[in-house]
């Protein structure tokens, strides 16, 4: 079975817990083992969202992923960006995965989303998933599912 | 017992914060300015016992008359920090390894 990595980033912004489980559901329902990769604080919303573990059923503390990452280990990395530090945590696990990669960037000041889209750009061949969007995950679930698709074709 | 960076910050008070709250950038530009030699390593190299965050070349910045290393640390909801942290010269031996540039 092929399995997919999603890290998840500070939970701050209101678009990344529904991304986050609706992206575990359209990976589980292409075939993917998926694991989610959070901060604790990150996790505490995931599980508040799903509380019967109905969609996300493996989840890791972000350290101790880290900590154990190797090259093989997960066919797909799919990235949450929407700080600074993000941009970090995911060209470092796409550096040491070395797979397919799609980072979802959003944020909603224009500058800061093309910061770290060409820090991204820059440094990886990861797919980009990029929107202004804060509030609102439609722009997002909308251009996820469009790569989603390019990934299988 | 090896060296654990996350245990050292937690625990000793004998390091200095450069900057904090920072993006990674900035961080690098400062590390290169402030430390006397700079190696660069790949993103998730381990050094003290944590694997090294950010975008390739990271800088870490090596003072051999203080002692003393000059890293970034990030967390996620945290952004980047740079460290400077005393060594000892072993280990600034096995960090200088790691050069990607040499």
């Amino acid at each position: 079975m092929k399995k997919a990595l999603i890290l998840l980033g500070c939970p701050e912004a209101p678009s990344q817990t529904p991304m986050a489980v609706y992206s575990v559901y359209k990976l589980t329902s292409l075939g993917y083992q998926v694991t989610v990769a959070s901060t604790p604080s990150a996790l505490k919303l995931l599980e508040v969202s799903d509380p019967e573990e109905l969609y996300v059923k493996n989840k890791i503390d972000i350290e101790s992923c880290l900590e154990n990452l190797e090259e093989g280990i997960f066919d797909l990395l799919v990235g949450f960006v929407h700080k600074d530090a993000a941009v970090s945590y995911f060209v470092t696990f796409y550096s040491i995965l070395n797979t397919s990669s799609i980072a979802v960037v959003f944020e909603r000041d224009p500058e800061l989303l093309e910061n770290y889209i060409e820090s991204i750009e820059e440094s990886t061949d990861a797919t980009i998933v990029s929107a202004r969007a804060y509030h609102n995950p439609t722009p997002l679930r909308v251009k996820f599912d469009r790569a989603l698709k390019k990934l299988e074709d | 017992m090896t060296f654990c960076l996350d245990t050292y910050l937690q625990e000793s008070e004998n390091y200095e914060i450069l900057i904090s709250r920072a993006g990674f950038k900035e961080c690098k530009q400062l590390i290169e300015e402030h430390a006397p030699e700079t190696i660069h390593v790949k993103a998730g190299e381990k050094i003290l016992g944590v694997r090294i965050i950010g975008i390739p070349p990271i800088a870490i910045g090596i003072d051999e008359n203080k002692g003393t290393i000059t890293l970034p640390y990030t967390k996620p909801c945290y952004g980047t920090s740079v460290v400077e942290l005393p060594v000892d010269k072993e280990e600034i031996d096995n960090i200088k390894a790691l050069d990607i540039e040499e």
